[in-house]
């Protein structure tokens, strides 16, 4: 479990590994808030994450409206495990995933 | 929570919150079984069975959650009319009970035990419920939905708004989803218009609520105790779309409407049986404690201020101190009030003993209360519950008479035990009274006198012979049996009681029953008192106890021709001159003054040299160096930094009635006269400890 923050040829890349919830959220706010204000590309890869709670989701909807804001590309990369996008499904994050879909 | 601290402190918070419902579980138990048609009985358990599993799931207890699944379901049946409610339901989910408490502990074995799986089979069997493969094997998180109905299915429009900190409490909103699921088809829409910027998001609050459309055959309330847990901090609206349909179609098939439309009435309304403003805060009591003490110390500076306020002449200080003086009256006033918590749960606890120790012992007993509003300070209400078990235990076994008798004597077949509480001025009274066959006083004499507790010839009075019942060791019972007989818990209420700094009363009348009152300070943490001194030494008696204050000058003394005893407007009034009593071996002054207190042992006088007024103090332990010196029952700090020991009348007067027995080289007889420091006769109710 844990978030990864790396410097890409483009801007910057998160990566959400195993059960990203509560306990982590602020680690998550943190890291995005300093992506975003390097104002370069964002991207988030779910690829190893096992599971998403709300906190988690709230977060990534949060960034990416700030990310419109200031003209910062951001996307979700949609390789993301089938539990997880079910389980976000299953609990109403339709736009979430049609956020996922951008990346 | 993710880190194991925060997962144990929310294990530990399910952990109390389920004690509690489980108080409330088996009060309904037991009147189910009195009432055994009542709906609103069963809905009462059933809610109950659903909180305790749902949230137990949430929290990590897996097994509990399947062993109380199984309850629920039974309990479902019962809801659906399609289980009697019987004895035998009863008495299993009592027993059951008792196995959710050692889960809750998470005792070794517990949810594996042969009791567990003895139960569970009985229950399942009595419901005619088909036995799932293996408890372990079921995942609660999917499986322990309530049943999808069997009437005409509807579809009802869910609005469900967490409470900001729903998630920070360890809840989990999806698993709210996946019950609803088991009901019927459901589809969710999460809205995220109120999740603020990224800079304004606090990371661990819940921004998020949803839409839902459930179609199930299931009614209202039952898709209500979905959100038991959590209904008292979030938004919940409940309401049906259109007319029901008319095939009735299993639940689980129906596909519901979209969620395109918008619910009529969906914006915002708070959860429709509870008022907006229904809210409580749980603290670990240790914390209250710590609050209490700071409060305490305040009050100690707030004197100190007050009284150097007083030797300046300054307006500006003594306004200061004045709204200083003011503002800690008022801290001390509310921190008082909440450490107040009211006595119902005690009673209610005592439901399943009276009807375990009813069963055990073969004896028709219906308990019955009242007060239980009233309320004491958590340190009193939090040592009540062995004084008063071993009360009842004592009525049920020795106290009510068997049915054959009762029925000789034309009483009622079913005996009474009544609980009840109210406050009486600075103190709650307790009484514990039954309509069993009384004390038979003369055989408690007769005992006493085997025991060498008193002389054969002593003359006592009913009260007095009553009260020799809370001797060490003491007990009149022919047969020891699993209940009590032993004697050993009479004398733990006295001790319990007197720790409490409380007294015991018995009444009682052969053939009609007893009565025992437990009398109890209203708070532990402050005492109103009189503060006198004795040379340099301050102390504090308890005002509660005490009468008036007269002179006592060098003539009176005379007059006694020494012996230490007042006249009180007639009454001899035998007194304990402090500086005796403490070694103060300095001249006494030429008047002195006598504090007239009323004991457990009738009227005493406490002489000292000065009477300096009334103060309202903390009280502090002397710490355990000092535990066992009993006749000062605390410290307090004064305005000037000096300490005052709280004296503790009723153990005075013991000391120093040993003193005299053994000066006299006799028994202290409780009817001695004048002179001996024995008091004056009694009622006839006996009195033990006091304050």
């Amino acid at each position: 479990m844990g978030i990864v923050r790396e410097e890409t040829g483009t801007g910057n890349e998160l990566r959400l590994e195993g059960a990203i919830d509560i306990g982590c959220a602020s680690e998550l706010k943190s890291l995005l808030t300093e992506a975003l204000g390097s104002g370069r590309d964002l991207r988030v890869s779910l690829e190893g994450a096992t599971y998403l709670d709300v906190t988690a989701v709230q977060l990534l909807w949060a960034a990416s409206e700030e990310a419109r804001r200031s003209a910062i590309a951001f996307a979700i990369s949609d390789v993301a495990p089938e539990a997880v996008t079910a389980a976000l499904a299953e609990a109403g994050f339709t736009s979430f995933s049609a956020l996922a879909k951008v990346g | 929570m993710s880190t194991a601290g925060n997962a144990e402190q929310f294990k530990q918070s399910f952990r109390e919150e389920a004690h509690e419902i489980l108080v409330d579980l088996e009060s309904a138990l037991l009147e189910l079984n009195e009432n055994r048609a009542d709906r609103e009985l069963v809905g009462r358990v059933f809610r109950a069975l659903h909180t305790i599993k749902g949230s137990g799931s949430m929290f990590g207890f897996e097994d509990l959650a399947v062993f109380t699944h199984n309850l629920e379901n039974a309990f479902d049946e019962v809801r659906n009319g399609r289980l009697q409610v019987g004895a035998e339901l009863i008495d299993l989910t009592l027993s059951a009970l008792d196995q959710i408490r050692a889960m809750l502990e998470e005792r070794e074995g517990a949810a594996e035990s042969e009791v567990c799986a003895g139960i569970l089979a009985r229950v399942r069997k009595l419901a005619g419920l088909h036995e799932k493969p293996s408890a372990k094997s079921q995942s609660s998180k999917t499986q322990h939905g309530p049943s999808p109905g069997t009437g005409p299915v509807r579809q009802w429009a869910i609005h469900f708004a967490p409470g900001p900190d729903l998630l920070l409490n360890g809840s989990n909103p999806l698993l709210l989803f996946g019950e609803l699921r088991q009901m019927g088809g459901l589809a969710v829409k999460a809205s995220m218009a109120m999740v603020p910027p990224l800079g304004e998001l606090d990371p661990e609050r819940c921004y998020v609520c949803w839409e839902m459309v459930l179609a199930t055959a299931v009614e209202r309330d039952a898709i209500r105790d979905v959100f038991i847990f959590v209904e008292d901090s979030c938004e919940l609206g409940i309401e049906p779309i259109g007319e029901p349909q008319a095939s009735p179609a299993a639940s689980g098939d129906a596909a519901p409407r979209g969620l395109e439309e918008p619910r009529a009435s969906s914006g915002g309304r708070r959860s429709y049986d509870k008022p907006d403003t229904a809210s409580s805060l749980r603290v670990p009591a240790a914390r209250l404690d710590q609050f209490v003490d700071l409060v305490g110390e305040l009050v100690t500076v707030e004197a100190r201020l007050a009284e150097l306020s007083a030797r300046r002449d300054d307006p500006e200080v003594a306004e200061v101190a004045e709204e200083i003086e003011r503002l800690t009256a008022a801290l001390r006033e509310t921190s008082m009030n909440i450490r107040m918590l009211p006595i119902r749960a005690t009673f209610e606890k005592f439901r399943r003993l009276v009807h375990d120790l009813a069963r055990d012992l073969g004896k028709d007993v219906e308990l019955t209360m009242e007060g239980a509003e009233t309320e004491l300070d958590k340190t009193v209400i939090d040592q009540l519950g062995d004084p008063l078990m071993h009360l009842i235990r004592n009525s049920m076994d020795h106290g009510i008479e068997p049915s054959g008798v009762r029925a000789e004597r034309g009483k009622r077949a079913t005996a009474k035990i009544h609980l009840s509480a109210r406050h009486s001025g600075a103190s709650v009274l307790v009484v514990v009274s039954d309509d069993g066959g009384g004390i038979d006083a003369e055989a408690v004499r007769q005992r006493a006198v085997e025991r060498g507790l008193v002389a054969a010839n002593a003359q006592l009075g009913e009260g007095e012979i009553f009260a020799l019942l809370f001797q060490p060791g003491f007990s009149t019972a022919k047969q020891v049996t699993d209940v009590s007989g032993r004697g050993v818990g009479m004398d733990v209420v006295r001790q319990r009681v007197e720790s409490l700094r409380g007294t015991i009363e018995v009444a009682s009348k052969p053939g009609q029953g007893t009565s025992v009152t437990l009398r109890l300070p209203l708070t532990l943490a402050i005492i109103d008192g009189l503060l006198v001194s004795v040379e340099e030494a301050c102390f504090v008696l308890p005002l509660a106890s005490t009468l008036e204050c007269i002179e006592l000058s060098t003539a009176d003394i005379e007059r006694a021709n020494g012996k230490h005893v007042a006249n009180v407007r007639g009454e001899m009034v035998p007194y304990i001159r402090l500086r005796e009593h403490f070694g103060v071996r300095t001249r006494r002054p030429e008047l002195e003054q006598i504090m007239v207190v009323e004991s457990g042992e009738g009227r005493f006088g406490f002489v000292v040299d000065r009477v300096l007024g009334n103060c309202q103090t903390v009280i502090k332990n002397l710490g355990r160096f000092y535990r066992h010196v009993q006749a000062v029952s605390g410290a307090t700090i004064l305005g000037d930094g000096r300490v005052a020991l709280i004296l503790d009348p009723e153990r005075l007067v013991a000391d120093a009635m040993r003193a005299g027995a053994h000066n006299h080289g006799a028994r202290a007889s409780p009817r001695a006269g004048p002179g001996t420091l024995g008091p004056p006769a009694r009622s006839e109710q006996g009195i033990v400890g006091v304050r």
